[in-house]
Formats: structure tokens, sequence, C-alpha cells
């Protein structure tokens, strides 16, 4: 079918003659055209840069690298932090030791109780400790109960007070202790390993100073009281000066006594939840992984919220400029 | 792999365009000079055209259209630079063409009637460029449309005003 039956069957003769008669090119036009050869394909991979497959291929590969950074980021904090979540388990690994090995398997508590706050054994202090530890359940919570019991026997200290409860599924065992000072390391050292370490608190007060002023007003009372038995002269005062000196060497005793046995609070409970598990390495990597898209969106919608209307206003100046050329180009040809 | 062998497909080489010239040569030609209403310049015109479809040849992709619509493509834009080229000229000189010169010898055809040669001559290039593609070069309006940059619509509406106006014109002519 002619295209010119679409518009009007009485253009047909005028068409015939317009076609029958079409412009032939000349010889030396086609000569010329002969002459031309297209240049020799690159031996390099040729990549047609058209921008209908530029703007897919760059949306494509801005998404890969997006996600690829996003997966070796993801990777490489998932590695990083595993030294970390060993770090943080240390503690559980470590309480879950048993008694016997106490004095080598207890690296991280011994650097608090032996290097930090360990008693001074030439002089006298008083030390007080409480510590809270968390049991599975009751049977470990009666068993360790009675360990710290036997424990406390052993090392040469006593039970000052128990208190043991049980009442549903929870529990809770309160002991207090009076241990050898010269051995209260190694309870705490033990207590410690009875479960999940909560919390821990120990304080250790001075005493040899004190010790040491009762010694010299001790000295300081019997020389005048030898003096005034010599003498004879003050019985009233030579009574009352028996009477302080009786009452400074019962200070000095309670005070040597303190500085020999150490307090110790032992608190221990049935834990109702479970310590947090430390994510896996994969859940780690998914985690950052995550993290990272979510900021790159994040980055991305910015990029757009303030390039967007810049790029629109230059989609907009190019569909204008492009409509102006084509009037142009319209005026042009009305012209010519 | 595939994608490259889909490409080698799609990209002729030096032979194949030797043979799209060849086959397509008078009809960009024709389209040419009725697009300038100039020989001469048609000719040049039309060297020009085929220079850069050699240039570009590589980029040609026949999924697009056929080598035809490319080339007349090629053609309309050449012959623009050059009106615009011209138009820059003329304002520099200062001595705008006023209306087209009668034809002195036949422009568009040797075996047109002189009343119909010089009708076309009296025709606008927008309007002898529809002429051409759609008359002459028979294209159809889609492929016409694509080479013109205008919908299929305007571009029958386009082919039937310069089909009246030429009527018109020859009518005058042969009144006169």
């Amino acid at each position: 079918m002619s295209p010119l039956e679409l518009v009007d069957d009485r253009f047909d003769k005028l068409a015939q003659e317009l076609r029958a008669a079409q412009p032939v090119a000349p010889v030396a036009l086609r000569e010329r055209v002969r002459a031309l050869e297209p240049k020799a394909p690159r031996r390099r991979l040729a990549i047609d840069l058209q921008l209908r497959r530029l703007v897919p291929a760059v949306a494509i590969g801005a998404l890969a690298v997006a996600v690829g950074s996003a997966a070796v980021i993801g990777i490489v904090h998932g590695s990083s932090g595993h030294s970390t979540a060993l770090h943080a388990s240390k503690p559980t690994v470590l309480h879950q030791r048993s008694l016997g090995t106490e004095k080598s398997s207890f690296p991280a508590y011994r650097a608090v109780t032996s290097d930090g706050l360990k008693p001074a054994p030439d002089r006298l202090q008083q030390y007080d400790a409480s510590l809270r530890v968390r049991v599975h359940d009751q049977e470990e919570l009666s068993k360790r109960t009675q360990d710290a019991l036997r424990l406390a026997r052993r090392l040469g200290g006593y039970t000052v007070w128990a208190n043991y409860s049980t009442p549903t599924e929870s529990g809770a065992s309160l002991l207090q202790f009076q241990i050898p000072i010269g051995r209260v390391q190694a309870a705490i050292a033990a207590f410690s390993g009875y479960g999940t370490l909560i919390s821990q608190r120990i304080r250790l007060k001075d005493l040899q100073r004190q010790a040491d002023d009762l010694a010299a007003r001790i000295h300081r009372l019997r020389v005048e009281i030898a003096s005034l038995e010599r003498t004879g002269n003050d019985p009233v005062r030579l009574q009352r000066d028996r009477a302080r000196l009786s009452q400074l060497l019962h200070a000095r005793a309670s005070t040597i006594k303190r500085a020999q046995m150490a307090s110790v609070a032992l608190a221990i409970v049935v834990g109702k939840k479970k310590a947090a598990v430390p994510p896996s390495r994969f859940d780690r990597t998914i985690d950052d992984a995550g993290s990272v898209l979510v900021r790159e969106l994040e980055i991305l919608v910015y990029a757009l919220v303030v390039a967007g209307p810049l790029l629109l206003l230059g989609l907009m100046g190019a569909a204008a400029a492009r409509g102006a050329r084509r009037r142009s180009d319209r005026r042009l040809l009305e012209r010519a | 792999m595939t994608r490259l062998r889909r490409i080698s497909a799609v990209k002729p080489g030096a032979q194949e365009f030797a043979e799209v010239a060849e086959r397509h040569l008078d009809d960009v030609h024709a389209f040419l000079v009725y697009l300038t209403g100039d020989r001469s310049v048609a000719e040049e015109l039309t060297a020009e055209t085929f220079a850069r479809a050699c240039e570009r040849w590589r980029r040609y992709d026949p999924r697009r259209g056929s080598a035809r619509t490319w080339l007349c493509q090629l053609a309309r834009s050449t012959a623009l630079d050059h009106f615009r080229a011209e138009d820059r000229r003329r304002r520099r000189e200062e001595r705008y063409a006023v209306g087209v010169p009668e034809a002195q010898e036949p422009v568009f055809g040797e075996e047109l009637s002189p009343a119909l040669e010089r009708a076309l001559s009296r025709l606008s290039a927008a309007e002898r460029e529809v002429l051409a593609l759609r008359v002459v070069l028979d294209l159809d309006s889609e492929s016409a449309g694509r080479v013109l940059g205008i919908s299929t619509t305007a571009c029958s509406t386009r082919l039937s005003r310069a089909l009246q106006k030429l009527e018109q014109e020859v009518s005058a002519g042969v009144a006169a």
C-alpha cells in the first residue's frame, strides 16, 4: 500500500510523476562515495558508549560496587569483631574452670587480686570482698553453696552466716565468710569460678598505722603505770591507767584479728536468662554489610535530595534546548 | 562470548558499507536534492553524508532502523548544518536571498514537467523533505517521522499539506 493512499488518492498521479523523475546521483559522486572506506575496527573490545546502554551499565556497576563494598566491609569487620567477641566471652569461659586449677586458670582474675588488690603480707590490712555469681539452675546453686562452705572450712575460715532459698525456679544463696587473709585470694578465685561473675567488689583498708599507734600508746601507758607503781603516789590515776591499758590491749587485739581474717560475702543466684551469646561471624558480617548498605542508601537518598532539583533543571534545560533546536531547524527549513 | 557474537552480527564491515552506499546513494542524493533545491549543493552534501556515515558505520545498529532511514537522518543533519552555515554566512555578508531563484535547468528531475519543477522550487525545504521521504523514497510514515524527528501523525499532516500546496502551485503555474 502506497503511503499516499493514507492521505488522498487524488495525489497519485502527482506522486507517480515525482517518483518517475527521481534524481539520480551522477557518476562522479558515485565514484567519490565508492572511494570511502570505513575505519578498521580497533583491536581492543569495542565498547558502545551509547547513552541508553551506558546508563544501565553504570547503574549496574554502581550497584555492584555498593553491594561489593558492603560485603567486603562486612567480612572485614566481622573478622575483626571476632577477637573482641572472644575477649568479651573470656570471663564466661574462665568462670567454668575447676577449683583445682585456680592458680593458673584465672589470669584475668588474678590480675585484679594478685597484682592490684593483693593484701600486703608485711602490713596489717582489713580485707572485705563481695562477689555475685550466677549459676544455671537450682541444682548447681545447691552444689556451689556446699562447695563454698566446704572451701571456707578447708581454707581455715568459717561461715559467719548463710541464707539459702529456692522459692520457685529462681533461687539465691547468700553467704558470709571469714577467711584467713593469706588465703583469701584462693577463696575469691574459687568463688568466682562457681558461675558467671556478675559483680565483684573488694575493699582494702590499711590497719598498720592504727595498730602502731595503739602499740605506742600501750607502751607509754605501761611506762606510766610502772612509774606510778614505783612511787605509789596516785592510786586513782594508776587504777584509771590500768583500765585504759586494758582497753587499748583489747583494741589492739581486735585490730590484729581484723587484719588476720578477711570478710568475704558471696551471693550465688540462679540465672533467669541465659547469658548473651556472642553473634557468630556470619551474623556479624550480615549485620555489618546491612549497615553499610543502609548507609549507602542514606547517602544515595541524600544525594538525590540535593542533586535531584539540579538534575531536574538540567533535564528540563536539555529538553528545552532540544525543542528550541527543533524549532530553529524548522524555521531554517521554512526559509530555505 | 554470546554477546560478542551478537555485536559482530549487527556490526557490518567495510563490504557491507559499500553495498549499503551503492544501494542507497540515489535515495540519499534525491532526498538532498529535494531538501536543498540545488543539485550541486546536494552532491556535496551527499558526499559529506556518506563520509560521515563511513566514519560512524560501526555505530550503526540495524535493530534501530533500516540503513536507508539512518542515512536519511545523517543527510538531514548534514543539510541542516549546511543551512545554518549558509544562514550565518548570509547574515555576515548582509545579503539575504530573496526567495529561491527560478531554476534555469531541471533540479528535481529531468523528466519532470516544468510546472511541477517550478512548483517544487516554490515549496519550502520543510515541505520538500517530507515529499521526498514519503513520495519519492516511499518511506513509511514511521521511518519518515524518525528521520524528521516528528510523530507519524505529524508526518502525515505535513505530507498532506505539502501535497496540497504542491497541487495548488502546479495549478497556479499552469493557469499562468
